[in-house]
């Protein structure tokens, strides 16, 4: 449990919610900018953004709203450590998809 | 200074009659299924990963191509005007917002202050209805005004249509399930149940739930609307 009193608590959750909902709203902004073509760079930059914000909300979620960060730290540990299987399975499975498609169009060039 | 009193007491922790982590039973286990229940959205979510990368990007008139997430989603229920994800906006800001509801819920639960659960806990169940019902008018729009089926979709590849329902689906059930626990959970507070066992854990049990429900739109919402 936190030594943080109960007024001190909920001052914190709205902070989250505050740090939540930009985060949110920047992201929605930056969606329409790059629709109405304001912005000049191309979409992948976008979308690494969108990534790095998203495991931000994440954390935000998880530490303060699960109230992962005032456990005991092997508990953080045990939950925390298998989600590092999942690293691997996007990187492997996005690959794995970007061959089938050149595999179609190797395919289709021939035939 | 947590960590350092888990390591002085390691000894202590680890020699039986108490809990290793000082969480109980019932914390762990809920976490454990939140840790199997995260792989089985992973699953999903990586599976839409591998389909849209063995599509194109989006190309206009391309049917093959994927679709532009701007296109599809820009109708707002009772206003005949169409902007691109103002929508699925209040949606989000609706989770979020009944996320830190229920933290207040469980706050006041600590503070053994039931009235106080009452109200947390009903603001919380009225965002989730209001989620599940604008999920509810998505796909209706999407099926029967813009035609979006499992077998193909005005927008682009099939595949688009088949991932979001089955994971925006699976999500909403997620939100459903946790909206009957919550009200019931209400009706026992009210009933003073909680008060009688002296502790308001399962409020605390719950809002892990509910929180992860929150974790998880933060995925669907990133691949499906902004990727």
């Amino acid at each position: 449990m936190s030594d943080l009193s109960h007024d001190e608590m909920k001052m914190r959750v709205w902070r989250v919610c505050r740090v939540l909902a930009f985060i949110t709203a920047f992201e929605i902004t930056a969606a329409l900018l790059y629709y109405y073509g304001v912005l000049p760079f191309s979409k992948i930059w976008l979308d690494i953004l969108y990534a790095i914000l998203s495991v931000l909300k994440a954390y935000y979620i998880m530490s303060e709203f699960m109230h992962l960060k005032y456990e005991l730290k092997p508990m953080t540990i045990t939950i925390l450590t298998p989600f590092l299987f999942l690293v691997w399975g996007i990187i492997a499975f996005i690959w794995e998809g970007s061959y089938w498609l050149s595999a179609r169009e190797l395919w289709n060039s021939h035939f | 200074m947590e960590t350092t009193t888990a390591t002085t007491n390691a000894k202590e922790l680890w020699s039986g009659g108490d809990s290793p982590f000082r969480v109980s039973y019932g914390k762990v286990m809920i976490w454990y299924f939140l840790i199997s229940d995260t792989f089985t959205f992973a699953g999903l979510l990586i599976s839409y990963g591998a389909i849209r990368a063995s599509h194109l990007p989006h190309q206009d008139n391309n049917p093959l191509s994927w679709p532009n997430p701007n296109d599809v989603f820009k109708a707002i229920p009772f206003i005949h005007a169409e902007i691109p994800l103002a929508y699925v906006t209040f949606m989000t800001f609706t989770l979020i917002f009944s996320s830190v509801t229920m933290v207040r819920a469980v706050q006041e639960g600590h503070a053994m202050n039931r009235k106080g659960v009452e109200k947390w806990l009903f603001f919380t169940i009225l965002g989730g209805l209001t989620f599940v019902g604008s999920q509810a008018f998505e796909w209706s729009h999407l099926i029967l005004e813009r035609g979006m089926t499992l077998h193909g979709n005005p927008f682009g590849a099939a595949s688009f249509g088949q991932l979001f329902f089955l994971i925006t689906g699976f999500h909403g059930l997620h939100v459903s399930v946790g909206v009957g626990m919550n009200t019931w959970a209400l009706t026992q507070t009210a009933k003073g149940e909680f008060d009688r066992r002296g502790h308001y854990e399962m409020i605390e049990k719950l809002g892990l739930y509910w929180h992860f429900v929150d974790l998880v739109w933060v995925f669907v919402f990133l691949v499906f609307y902004l990727l």
